[in-house]
């Protein structure tokens, strides 16, 4: 239990990934779908955010004031990318689904399966 | 020779030559083409000459903008990266077959567009094949991942956009567990470098180090396809226009397997935990893909369904012969990896020369073609009889070595699945064969179409020639990543 608790943020992040995950998979509209996979991506995000955290860390920003200890700075600037990454996947995402409804006038996957 | 700069030019003219692709396509419609030919030709070049460079030399790696690593970017060049090589040749003549194919498939306006991602992802994968960094890796990895999920759509067939968001779904959700794991590792170790990983994964605990372990396993079997998490491929295999098809089954599921080349070499050198259930798990899965893929390619009418079920049968060769850990068994997985790409590149070509001529994709409605489209079904023939691994063709070797790294393994169960499914892959593809040649057409105007245009007829000659080739000359590859394999079994003494 105290290891539970010393490592809250993480075992937050793995929840979080699940309670994505299971959107992914259980929900019929697709929007919902994205969303779910949006929420994993934000799981994953704080996840290695977390892992960066320095107790009493200040931002690791150079200038009048700073002194250590700073926390990570590596995690931030790969969690950057990683936005920017889940950026262009929900875009590209959200405009297939727009054409999925254009073509057959729906976005839920049970009355999708029917043209496939 | 050490590669000179030539490692930078292969990782950056692409995305440079991509991002350019829409503009000039703006200014000069029909040049689009052209220029992503052009600037193909100059990432081929930069592959040849590291790939030289590799089997003069041996491995070497380069620092990117000079920074020594781990501070620095490394791109690490070994046998594996080699794939290089395979990537360009493919890419190289699957734009060239896009020149005629393109205009007829794509619309207009989404040309530059095409032209521009095809070269995303073929960038993509090269740098995915030479990075030594494993935050680099998961950068690549979206990069080609992203630009292959809008090439599945952008044909617009019928069921284009549902298949390419079921491949977008599956694709993110593997993504996330591998940058997980990527979290995981660097939070265990404080490295992101390959290299230096394997050393300091010696002193973790084993506990985490295994759970991040799965999760790069869980995210490369995904995009590798491997059974059961191939469900998102059939569909986005067989609706993306044909050149895309070679590219998406020929290399991009290869990415999930170099991927776990990368794992493996890294867990090998450090030794952290028995990698015993990892490789069992991987041998069943391999041994069920090929069964299912098989089983389901059976009952397929659709041409290029077909083939991409093959694609699963031949993805489980590959993980059954990394899965047995033996030298014999890894070499020959390895080997198949590039001999597959080949050989699926030319059948989906060749395939998509028959739709592009006739407008059919069915098998029944394609009976009788061998005779209308001499050239391309004799090609189509090679491949088929190449992908069931009949000797003296390219297939053979590589099933050869997994049979015989079975062997080794003192798994005789697999050596004989692996026949089994030999078998079952013969099967369907006489089919397809016995529709070409031996049965009365059904449509009578099929006899009267020609060839395809001389762009789409070489690549698939070329492909078609290399299927033999690399069976006859099969000991230059076998022996070429011979070296690397022995290198990454070494720690287990053997």
């Amino acid at each position: 239990m105290r290891v539970l608790w010393t490592n809250i943020d993480y075992a937050a992040s793995v929840v979080l990934f699940l309670i994505g995950l299971y959107a992914v998979i259980a929900k019929g509209n697709l929007i919902k779908k994205l969303m779910g996979l949006n929420i994993m991506e934000t799981a994953v995000f704080a996840f290695v955010m977390a892992t960066g955290i320095v107790t009493g860390g200040d931002a690791p920003i150079l200038g009048k004031g700073a002194e250590p200890p700073f926390a990570n700075p590596l995690p931030q600037a790969l969690i950057l990318t990683g936005i920017v990454v889940a950026l262009s996947t929900t875009a590209l995402a959200l405009s297939l689904i727009m054409r999925i409804y254009e073509r057959h006038g729906t976005i839920e996957s049970d009355d999708l399966w029917g043209v496939e | 020779m050490d590669g000179g700069h030539w490692p930078a030019v292969l990782v950056v003219t692409p995305l440079v030559g991509a991002a350019l692709c829409p503009i000039i396509g703006r200014r000069f419609p029909n040049f689009a083409g052209y220029w992503a030919l052009g600037v193909f030709t100059a990432v081929s070049v930069a592959a040849g000459a590291v790939t030289y460079a590799v089997s003069t030399n041996g491995p070497f790696s380069y620092h990117m903008g000079g920074w020594p690593p781990p501070f620095g970017i490394e791109l690490r060049f070994d046998e594996f990266s080699a794939s290089v090589a395979v990537i360009a040749l493919i890419g190289w003549l699957a734009i060239l077959y896009s020149l005629s194919y393109a205009k007829h498939a794509v619309p207009e306006e989404r040309l530059p567009y095409y032209y521009a991602l095809l070269l995303l992802c073929l960038g993509g994968m090269a740098g995915f094949a030479v990075t030594g960094d494993i935050f680099n890796m998961f950068v690549f990895l979206e990069i080609l991942s992203l630009s292959s999920y809008a090439l599945v759509a952008i044909a617009g067939e019928r069921i284009a956009e549902l298949a390419s968001f079921k491949y977008l779904v599956m694709g993110a959700v593997s993504s996330l567990t591998i940058l997980f794991a990527i979290g995981f590792l660097y939070a265990l170790t404080g490295t992101l470098n390959m290299g230096d990983l394997s050393v300091r994964l010696a002193g973790v605990e084993t506990f985490p180090a295994a759970v991040a372990v799965a999760a790069l396993t869980l995210g490369f079997s995904v995009k590798a396809a491997l059974f059961p998490l191939h469900i998102w491929l059939p569909d986005a295999h067989a609706t993306a226009p044909s050149p895309v098809s070679a590219i998406l089954s020929g290399l991009v599921v290869k990415v999930g397997v170099l991927g776990m080349l990368r794992m493996y070499q890294m867990l090998y050198d450090s030794q952290v935990f028995d990698l015993k259930m990892l490789n069992d798990t991987l041998m069943w899965l391999g041994a069920i893909s090929i069964v299912m893929g098989a089983l389901f390619a059976m009952v397929q009418e659709d041409i290029k369904m077909m083939l991409a079920y093959s694609t699963i049968s031949n993805i489980g060769y590959i993980f059954m012969g990394l899965g047995l850990a033996s030298t014999f068994g890894i070499i020959g997985g390895a080997v198949h990896v590039f001999n597959h790409a080949i050989i699926k590149a030319t059948l989906f070509l060749g395939a998509g020369a028959l739709i592009y001529q006739t407008g059919y994709r069915d098998l029944k409605d394609l009976r009788g073609i061998g005779k209308a489209m001499p050239v391309t079904s004799a090609c189509i023939a090679i491949g088929a009889v190449s992908i069931v691994g009949i000797p003296p063709t390219a297939g053979f070797l590589c099933k050869w070595y997994i049979a015989l790294g079975a062997i080794e393994a003192g798994r005789i169960f697999f050596a004989v699945t692996l026949l089994f499914g030999a078998l079952l892959i013969f099967v369907y593809y006489i089919r397809m064969l016995n529709a070409f040649y031996f049965t009365p057409p059904l449509h009578a105007h099929l006899m009267d179409v020609g060839e395809v245009p001389l762009t789409m007829l070489v690549p698939i000659v070329v492909l078609a020639i290399l299927c033999l080739v690399m069976g006859v000359f099969g000991r230059i590859p076998l022996s070429f990543i011979e070296p690397a394999v022995i290198d990454m079994l070494a720690p287990l003494g053997g």
